[in-house]
């Protein structure tokens, strides 16, 4: 009689983290992941500056740092739907995704560490990005900016980057449910630059759409926006309804 | 004329390609429909006296969109690697070995890119303006003489947007950035628009020149420039960044 050993089996907490360490570890080994991320933050100080310098010789009051600086926002969140995009469409460039699914079978998990490693990626880029902003327009202001309270900056700042974090999210949800670049970068850039503007200014109701309801988050100019708040918990909303939908069709479909 | 036909052949069996023109057809006559809705609504309520002779074409430079994407995967979908399972090859490799004069086969797609994107335009335009006649009825400005030259405007600066977009990716190999970078600068306040905050010269940037030929009222507009100026400043870039492309295309392995 042989002594039978019983199989060897990970504990769920193990097998999840070490899904996210193999999550991380292809998006760090990505060269686009550093090239868009690269570009994204030599973007924003271009931007930032223009932006400053219009403020300057604009016909509107003296505006405070966080406001001129975090302007540039709109523009370079570009490039982080862009990194979700890349993050998610990369696995089926070239068949890696049976490599990762044969891997990591269940496909709820290893779709919730992709995602969790996109945002552990994406959120210091983010805070450095709308942090560089604004301490970039504190400089060129000087005596000239309004004058602004703590709290203020700290909640514009944490909401830029939490901001660009959530829309991360959102390229990688698309990204996961269309599978190709080019189509998913325009069908989210072409929502944010050119429908999502344009519904704004037609109906009351687009307020509560992700870029409306987020651009609250960071963004005192708009006027008629949601409070702060639940700007916030409307992008979260729609962010983890995007990645629902999106993990759905990951699970019932072949690859 | 054969590379030609073989170029056209390709853009066609593009999926993208459609989808494209999709965008470039629906993005202007659907926002055209949506402004020309309260525009009307305006005009019943007499707060306005007659819509915006604007109506239908600001809308138009959006649908610019539409050719951007074109000319971006005309040249893209060239330089996509198949996966290993299918070879792990690039159509250009195939194409330069069918048509091996590089710049005869550049020449081809940008004609191609150039009759698809003029098509583009005519069938966007028809269709913006027949969705602002539609929804405003009778207060509908009329469409006389001095039209033709600002739907001729339309067609101009959508081929130079398509050729530029092309010109670009060309130059990147990839279409991601291009598509990025000019989607985000398509949108209601571009960035080049926010330069023209700094230094009047970026009024000569080929978006905002080109739209002099069709779009008359500019918000905070610096600079007069004429119709006539405006396309050819546009052309001028596009010839310039299509010369660049032309000659980095010819130099450097495929």
């Amino acid at each position: 009689m042989t002594a039978v050993t019983p199989p060897v089996t990970r504990s769920h907490g193990r097998e999840a983290a070490r899904a996210l360490a193999a999550e991380l570890s292809k998006l760090v080994s990505l060269p686009a992941t550093w090239l868009t991320l690269g570009g994204t933050l030599a973007a924003n100080p271009i931007l930032a500056i223009a932006f400053t310098n219009a403020a300057r010789h604009g016909p509107t009051g003296p505006r405070s740092a966080p406001d001129v600086g975090l302007t540039s926002i709109a523009y370079v969140q570009a490039g982080f739907v862009v990194l979700g995009v890349l993050a998610a469409c990369s696995e089926y460039e070239g068949g890696q995704i049976r490599t990762t699914l044969t891997a990591m079978p269940r496909r709820s998990l290893q779709f919730a560490a992709k995602h969790l490693a996109v945002a552990i990626v994406a959120l210091p880029a983010a805070a450095i990005t709308a942090a560089s902003g604004v301490v970039l327009a504190a400089g060129a202001l000087g005596g000239t900016a309004a004058p602004t309270t703590a709290g203020h900056v700290v909640r514009t700042l944490s909401g830029a980057a939490a901001y660009l974090a959530l829309w991360t999210l959102i390229g990688v949800a698309v990204g996961a449910l269309v599978r190709q670049t080019l189509p998913a970068v325009v069908a989210v850039l072409g929502y944010l630059f050119i429908a999502g503007p344009l519904l704004r200014a037609q109906a009351s109701a687009a307020r509560y759409l992700p870029d409306s309801a987020g651009s609250a988050m960071w963004s005192s100019v708009d006027g008629g926006a949601v409070a702060p708040a639940r700007g916030a918990l409307l992008v979260s909303a729609w962010t983890i309804g995007l990645i629902a939908v999106a993990l759905l069709g990951y699970r019932r479909r072949d690859n | 004329m054969r590379a030609l036909a073989a170029e056209v052949a390709k853009l066609v069996s593009l999926p993208s390609v459609w989808i494209a023109t999709a965008a470039g057809v629906l993005v202007p006559s659907g926002i055209a429909a949506i402004n020309a809705s309260a525009a009307r609504g305006a005009i019943t309520r007499g707060a306005r006296a007659t819509a915006g002779a604007d109506l239908g074409y600001q809308e138009l430079a959006f649908g610019v969109v539409g050719v951007i994407i074109l000319g971006v995967v005309a040249i893209s979908s060239e330089y996509v690697t198949e996966s290993a399972e299918s070879g792990g090859g690039r159509q250009i490799t195939t194409s330069l070995t069918a048509v091996p004069s590089r710049l005869r086969f550049l020449l081809a797609k940008a004609s191609a890119v150039a009759i698809a994107g003029a098509s583009l335009a005519i069938v966007a335009g028809a269709a913006t303006m027949s969705a602002v006649r539609v929804v405003l009825g009778e207060h509908a400005p009329p469409l006389g003489t001095d039209d033709v030259p600002r739907l001729a405007g339309v067609v101009c600066y959508w081929v130079c947007a398509a050729l530029l977009a092309f010109a670009i990716t060309v130059l990147t190999r990839h279409g991601v950035v291009p598509l990025a970078v000019l989607i985000a600068n398509t949108s209601v306040v571009s960035v080049t628009y926010l330069l023209t905050k700094i230094t009047p010269l970026a009024n000569y940037l080929p978006d905002l020149a080109g739209a002099h030929m069709f779009v008359r009222t500019f918000a905070g507009g610096t600079v007069e420039i004429s119709p006539l100026t405006g396309g050819l400043v546009m052309t001028a870039w596009t010839t310039a960044l299509l010369t660049v492309a032309a000659v980095a295309f010819t130099r450097r392995d495929a």
